[in-house]
């Protein structure tokens, strides 16, 4: 899969995952910090994504803060992924 | 204002079906924490939990529970109230009087029964036996409807300091005249339900649970139940006066659903408030029961509230590391086993510790003594940042 | 024993944020569901992981906070807040075979959750509690603040009820009778002559204190019973009035949680007739539905009947002769077994 295809199917997935009512994909930028002040999640979220990530890429981290490496921006997960997916 | 006393108490946890097998098992510091025996659960072979080892069907047999649809929650409760009642004495008549209350809590109700509450939630036929069974409010229903007891019954859920709000509650309808006697508690059963929720959230140890311990890595589920009979000081005739529940609280953290502040504003406002409802400062504390649940959150934060309120941190140990996280019955079960320390003026050894969080440096006991105990404080801080303490004093 | 000052109810009538009672709304399928706000004061960040029954308390609080800033505590009863998510969590137990899972709906599940939130959002460290004995779990929480109040007679607390009807709730007090088989409206809630009710929700906020200057009305006693036998309930309720109401005072309405389940229509002939003739005699469960905190819409109801001076015609089961309501005494029966009478009075 194109990056690029997979970075908006990402934002997608993130938005409804997350429920993130009001977000739209385009409002995500690339290199926005998921985390503190630029989307503003939390540590629950964390531990949401990598369950994501396992759902949808079959991609298994058991640490959350292994995993705080990983989902720092939608960059560099779509990096990871692309690396680790096994879906 | 009257006092109020604990005139009787039963407890049934992963340590033994009784009082003395419980302060047994505490003395000899041990561990009541294994793999899962008996339970249905894709985790049974690779965590750790505080099982007790019985059965549904060995319960009702022992407890003479003939009628269906009572879950687990309520079986290990109906244990633990058995021997409440029976150790203070109450007849049959004073139960069902309508100045005797009951007031109990728990976290699972009827949870335990994950796959019949998903046929039922899911599908419109016919239900379980257990269609009724399934809230918070249903133990206290199965005990009221049992003991036909008349006065007030309430069912509270704060999540882990679930029972030692019960116990305040009951302490206090007596203060107020709106009981004599009331009989408190807690309980709750391993459900898979409480299973993966918690391991969902990654707090769950992969081993045993060290609580204090600059290595812990999580909790370690238990089921268990307790119930203390409470009676109002005009009240005492003849009965045993096992201790007082000198002082007690109840504060929010106000931070995060399922994590406590850094500062642990609410641990320390409980503590403080609590010991400012008794009438003592903390230099009158011989003992704390923590709430120490093995986490990383909860036992630096914890030992940092207690830093801030105590110049000198008294011996605390975690009965935790014994039989796991009860949930909304650690509160009643830490409160008998703090009057098990002030009865027989002990301290029991807390166990998995190696080396103290760097932060707080705290060290909690790890050997049996015998020592003077007057005051002793249960600490219990909950999911919802419900922070509860507990002050029982020797009489 | 306290005062009730500014309150908020969001329930299937119009009721937040201005009150509306003349006109009944009505619903056709067994479940009155509550008109949801627009929750514009909850941040998009916290509100997305809400179930229905956090929201629908936060949104209700929020106006009594702002009005409020130093309270001294929160006090909800709720029998079955959060199992939506309880359930929700459990259906993703069993979809992925206890793999990998999201914990939101765990975080959510939990009875106080509410609670929590408000703590959160008003950030009290005060008491704090949740009551979750089923159809008493509001009258528990109604006792636990005048026991508050009577050791802190400065402090104000807030204190509410709420329940939701989620999906799987339904599907179980469907399974256990307590909803009619056949579809009917509410308005006709008490003609039939079936088993069962039709499903409610909603929460109700209060701000209480012992200061009577502005208060809205006077909470003078409360009274709960776990009891199938009518006659025992009968004992009760006359020692209540006998108790809680002088010799110059009387019943001026009687507001009764009738529910059109015909299983339990003696108990409210019994103790209607226990009562004067001219006590007004009205119903809410018509406009609320059934569910475990639904006294608390009644308590709600109850003040805006004292303010207005107004019982709508809807609610009538007598007709209305008094010149002034002073005096209400509220009965709620939940499943023909916990029972509790209450009485509000006029300031």
């Amino acid at each position: 899969m194109e990056t690029q295809v997979l970075k908006q199917e990402l934002k997608e997935k993130i938005i409804e995952f997350l429920n993130l009512i009001d977000t739209k994909p385009e409002d995500i930028k690339d290199d926005q910090p998921l985390f503190g002040e630029g989307l503003g999640l939390d540590s629950i979220d964390s531990i949401e994504l990598i369950v994501l990530l396992d759902r949808n890429y079959g991609i298994k981290i058991n640490d959350p803060k292994e995993g705080r490496k990983v989902l720092v921006d939608i960059n560099t997960m779509v990096d990871y992924i692309e690396k680790n997916r096994t879906k | 204002m009257a006092k109020v006393y604990v005139t009787g108490m039963g407890i049934i946890t992963a340590l033994g079906d009784t009082l003395e097998l419980n302060r047994d098992g505490l003395m000899q510091g041990k561990c009541a924490i294994g793999k899962l025996d008996s339970f249905p659960s894709k985790y049974a072979e690779t965590l750790l939990f505080g099982e007790i080892k019985h059965s549904n069907a060995q319960l009702k047999k022992m407890l003479n529970v003939n009628v269906k649809g009572v879950s687990r929650t309520s079986l290990l409760a109906l244990h633990a109230f058995n021997q409440a009642i029976q150790d203070a004495g109450i007849s049959e008549k004073e139960l069902s009087n309508s100045d005797t209350s009951l007031v109990i809590a728990n976290t699972v109700g009827g949870m335990c029964l994950t796959d019949e509450l998903y046929q039922d939630a899911n599908q419109h036929n016919s239900g379980s036996e257990y269609i009724a069974s399934y809230d918070c409010g249903s133990v206290g229903v199965f005990l009221q409807d049992r003991f036909k007891i008349r006065g007030i019954v309430n069912t509270i859920n704060t999540a882990c300091s679930s029972s030692a709000n019960a116990i305040m509650y009951g302490a206090r309808l007596i203060k107020k005249g709106y009981a004599k006697r009331v009989i408190v508690g807690g309980t709750d059963s391993l459900a898979k339900f409480t299973i993966n929720g918690f391991n969902s959230l990654h707090i769950l140890s992969p081993g045993l649970c060290a609580p204090f311990d600059k290595d812990r890595s999580g909790l370690n589920l238990g089921e268990g139940a307790a119930f203390l009979v409470l009676e109002g000081e005009d009240s005492i005739v003849d009965q045993k006066i096992i201790a007082e529940v000198k002082g007690y609280a109840n504060a929010n953290d106000a931070y995060h659903p399922s994590t406590l502040s850094e500062n642990g504003d609410g641990p320390f406002l409980a503590m403080q408030q609590a010991l400012k409802q008794a009438g003592l400062t903390p230099g009158d504390i011989d003992f704390i029961n923590t709430h120490g649940t093995g986490t990383e959150n909860n036992d630096e934060v914890e030992g940092r509230a207690m830093i801030r309120l105590f110049n000198k941190v008294p011996a605390f140990t975690s009965t935790k590391s014994n039989i796991g996280h009860t949930l909304g019955a650690s509160g009643a079960i830490e409160a008998v086993y703090c009057i098990l320390n002030l009865l027989h003026q002990e301290i029991y050894p807390s166990l998995n510790f190696k080396e103290s969080i760097t932060d707080t440096r705290l060290i909690p006991e790890q050997s049996y003594s015998k020592t003077v105990i007057n005051n002793v404080m249960s600490n219990s801080f909950g999911f919802g940042g419900n922070c509860s303490s507990v002050i029982l004093s020797k009489v | 024993m306290f005062y009730i000052h500014q309150t908020v109810c969001i329930s299937p009538q119009i009721t937040f944020p201005e009150a509306n009672l003349e006109q009944l709304i009505i619903c056709n399928e067994n479940k009155l569901y509550a008109k949801e706000p627009s929750y514009e004061g909850i941040p998009t960040g916290i509100l997305r992981r809400m179930g229905k029954a956090v929201r629908l308390g936060v949104a209700a609080a929020l106006p009594l906070f702002k009005l409020n800033d130093q309270l001294d505590g929160i006090i909800i009863g709720t029998a079955n807040g959060g199992m939506e998510d309880c359930i929700k969590f459990l259906n993703q137990i069993m979809q992925y075979e206890e793999g990998v899972l999201t914990p939101t709906n765990f975080v959510q599940s939990t009875s106080n959750a509410v609670a929590s939130q408000l703590g959160f959002f008003s950030k009290n460290k005060g008491y704090n509690i949740t009551h979750v004995h089923r159809g008493l779990a509001f009258e528990n929480a109604i006792i636990d603040a005048e026991m508050l109040l009577d050791d802190n007679k400065e402090h104000t607390y807030l204190l509410g009820g709420l329940d939701e009807i989620s999906t799987y709730n339904f599907n179980i007090d469907y399974l256990c009778g307590y909803i009619k088989k056949e579809s009917i409206t509410n308005a006709d809630l008490y003609t039939g002559k079936t088993e069962g009710s039709i499903a409610g929700e909603g929460v109700s906020m209060f701000v209480v204190n012992n200061n009577s200057k502005d208060a809205i009305s006077n909470f003078r006693a409360i009274q709960t019973i776990h009891t199938t036998d009518d006659k025992e309930l009968a004992a009760v309720f006359k020692k209540f009035l006998a108790e809680n109401l002088s010799d110059r005072e009387t019943v001026d309405l009687f507001l009764t949680g009738e529910n059109g389940d015909f299983r339990y229509e003696n108990v409210y002939e019994t103790l209607e007739s226990i009562l004067k003739e001219d006590t007004v005699v009205a119903r809410y469960k018509h406009m609320c539905g059934e569910y475990q905190t639904a006294s608390s819409f009644a308590l709600w109801l109850s003040g805006w009947i004292l303010q207005n001076q107004n019982v709508p015609m809807h609610m009538l089961k007598t007709s209305l002769k008094k010149n002034e309501i002073a005096n209400i005494v509220i009965y709620s029966n939940y499943q023909g077994f916990q029972h509790s009478f209450m009485l509000l009075s006029k300031v």
